[in-house]
């Protein structure tokens, strides 16, 4: 096992990006799509035959071990490269989970097989009166013997039609006095009858979403981790790392470079308004990798990144939209065509980056539920 | 003040320590122009730290005003820019020969109370840095007052006696560096006026009540605080950062778009932020009873001072389309 911790962050940079450039499949670069598990099992291999699947779980678990300031660079290197995240719902979220405030046989058992991909895993969070209110769920599990019994429904539940398991924030105390209290984190398996998966289909023709319907589905009631009633505060610890790398640069920073082979291609910076407007759009990316860059400063010192990284999600995103908005500007009387639209020997898909900005603004806590945590958190603005 | 701010080192702060300064480079003159543009302090601490000391240094280190500008003995105004028939900066026309200025200079930054100029003029053989003492014969000053109070100078000579400092192409190259520093402190002045407008602003809105509440309580003052803020925090790397890369990088081709970069966000910025913190204060804002107008005001002058956004964007852009072509 390599022990990362004696490299230098410089060292290590190299020998990921090195990895990735010899070994990451060309034709799996940049993908405009969530891929089902099928499409990257090849890539998956290969990670998991490095031991580089859970590049931030602890190395007695089958991780890397990496600390914040290495972890950071290996997700700069991913993204840099275009290299999909895969099917990683079981490696973020439930891993880190299960190794918190799991029991050693859920471990034993749970941890490898997300290593190997033997399940994988969807998140069911969101229902459809539970979004920005998360709190607000009403999905019920009841214990009956050895199982727990659930009903209700989950909707944006992430490529669960390509799961073999759900993690779920369940009702297991209706009459707890707060709502965020009586919420329990719970394990089941998909593949059951009372389990019913439909597609969603999105403004960009994708079915990466799906609603997931439970009639007196059943799991065992070892499946539950942690204490009962206490899934909120269980799931909430895991978003700290998350909130920085919801706002890297990167998205907006392929779109940027996207958009200027496109615009130049196209002509369009012959136009003084589009040169003021591009130019705009490149120096909000290049200060917010400068502040980007102050907060992963702070992590790779070892502090606590407090509410105020919450900032890095707005800026990016909505600078990564307004890149999208200008590559439609510039694609003139074809900003309505779907598919690729060639310019000499670089070809771009206009629409599909114009889709994939808009809910970027929505997941991950909305812009606006972003700005009412800065608004208290960090400004301590009452109310 | 002035004599304060020198005893604490200020001005000398981005001058060599050979040369009698302080040697801390310019992301250091940053964080004393932040504070300056905290207190909206209306001393010419940028133009004498980037403009004035930025010429002295590159060209006649050894002269005797940069230990006196330095100490805060004395203050130098740079007047480099002039004003053509419709008004708008025009090319160099003002001579100098035989040891006499002949033309005018516009936009002369602290000219009000300066013990002499530094004028950039033409002579036969190119450009020529001089310096006229303030009370020569044949100048006279004429006072565009600005926004804030404090005034620009219209300096015109007609056979003006004025000393030879440095001449050749090297006047011109060194104008250059000195205008791109003083550009990127302008800009974390500029950030350290924007913050401070910010808190002000969080102030109020946390204490102003109306519908018997704070108004800060409402989402949508909430809201577009937040923005101000990010706004805020966004100018405040972005310019640390540029300062910290033109200390790093020696070649004035890239350092004069660096400092571009750094004053097209700091003006955004800073606009934006007086603009509405004087909407979120509501009608006192637009009165001289609170101070908040004086950060609105200040940042008007110091948004034009150098190029404002639209501007040094287009600078940056341009820069950015001649490197991609040399390449």
């Amino acid at each position: 096992m390599t022990d990362w911790s004696a490299m230098t962050d410089a060292e290590f940079r190299k020998e990921v990006r090195q990895f990735f450039e010899a070994e990451y499949p060309e034709e799996l670069r940049h993908l405009p799509h969530r891929p089902k598990f099928a499409e990257i099992e090849h890539w998956h291999r290969k990670l998991h035959a490095k031991g580089w699947v859970a590049p931030a779980w602890p190395a007695e678990f089958g991780g890397m071990g990496l600390n914040a300031a290495k972890l950071l660079i290996f997700y700069e290197e991913q993204q840099r490269w275009g290299v999909n995240r895969g099917r990683d719902m079981g490696v973020q979220m439930v891993g880190p989970l299960i190794i918190k405030f799991g029991t050693q046989e859920q471990k034993d058992y749970w941890l490898p097989r997300i290593l190997s991909c033997e399940d994988i895993w969807c998140q069911g969070y969101s229902e459809p009166g539970a979004g920005s209110d998360l709190a607000n769920l009403r999905t019920r599990a009841e214990i009956d013997g050895d199982d727990f019994v659930i009903n209700g429904q989950k909707i944006w539940t992430t490529m669960a039609h390509d799961a073999t398991h759900i993690f779920m924030l369940v009702r297991t105390d209706p009459d707890a006095p707060k709502k965020q209290q009586g919420i329990s984190f719970l394990l089941a398996p998909m593949d059951q009858p009372g389990v019913e998966v439909r597609t969603i289909t999105t403004l960009s023709g994708e079915t990466e979403f799906c609603e997931v319907f439970f009639d007196n589905a059943r799991t065992p009631r070892e499946n539950l981790v942690g204490e009962l009633n206490k899934g909120w505060t269980m799931a909430k610890a895991l978003l700290s790392f998350e909130r920085i790398f919801i706002g890297s640069p990167s998205l907006a920073q392929n779109a940027l470079g996207q958009l200027e082979s496109f615009a130049r291609g196209r002509g369009a910076f012959d136009d003084p308004v589009f040169r003021d407007r591009f130019a705009q759009a490149a120096l909000d990316v290049e200060d917010h990798a400068a502040l980007y860059a102050r907060f992963a400063d702070q992590l790779k010192r070892g502090e606590t990144l407090g509410a105020d990284v919450s900032m890095l999600k707005i800026w990016v995103t909505e600078c990564f939209q307004r890149i999208t908005e200008l590559m439609i500007e510039a694609a003139g009387p074809d900003g309505g065509s779907i598919g690729p639209l060639q310019v000499g020997n670089v070809s771009v898909d206009v629409l599909a980056s114009f889709y994939k900005a808009r809910p970027t603004t929505i997941y991950g806590g909305s812009n606006e539920i972003q700005r009412n945590i800065l608004s208290k958190a960090v400004l301590g603005l009452p109310g | 003040m002035v004599r304060e701010l020198a005893e604490a080192g200020v001005f000398g702060v981005a001058v060599p320590e050979d040369q009698g300064g302080l040697g801390m480079g310019l992301a250091a003159g940053g964080v004393i122009a932040e504070e300056v543009g905290r207190v909206i302090a209306p001393e010419p601490v940028v133009s004498t730290i980037g403009l004035s000391l930025g010429l002295l240094r590159r060209l006649c280190p050894d002269h005797p005003k940069m230990a006196q500008l330095i100490g805060g003995e004395i203050s130098l105004a740079v007047a480099w820019q002039e004003r053509g028939p419709d008004g708008a900066p025009a090319d160099a026309t003002c001579r100098y020969a035989d040891g006499k200025l002949t033309g005018g200079k516009a936009w002369v930054v602290g000219a009000i109370g300066s013990h002499g100029f530094l004028v950039v003029a033409e002579q036969d053989d190119g450009p020529v840095l001089v310096l006229a003492e303030a009370d020569a014969q044949g100048l006279v000053i004429d006072k565009q007052t600005q926004a804030d109070g404090s005034s620009l100078g219209e300096l015109s000579f007609s056979g003006t006696p004025a000393a030879e400092l440095a001449s050749s192409g090297a006047v011109l190259t060194a104008l250059a560096e000195a205008v791109a520093d003083a550009t990127a402190l302008a800009a974390a002045e500029l950030v350290g006026l924007s913050e401070r407008a910010f808190e002000i602003t969080l102030d109020y809105i946390k204490t102003r009540e109306q519908f018997d509440k704070p108004i800060g309580s409402f989402q949508v003052i909430q809201h577009r605080a937040v923005d101000l803020n990010v706004m805020c925090e966004v100018a405040q790397a972005g310019v640390r950062e540029a300062l910290a890369q033109m200390d790093s990088e020696t070649d004035p081709k890239v350092r004069a778009p660096i400092a571009s970069r750094a004053k097209a966000r700091a003006v955004t910025a800073a606009k934006k932020i007086t603009r509405d913190a004087i909407q979120l204060h509501g009608a006192v804002g637009y009165t001289d009873e609170f101070d908040i107008g004086l950060y609105l005001n200040r940042a008007l002058v110091l948004s034009a001072w150098l190029g404002d956004d639209a501007y040094h964007r287009r600078i940056w852009f341009e820069a950015r389309e001649a490197e991609g072509a040399a390449q």
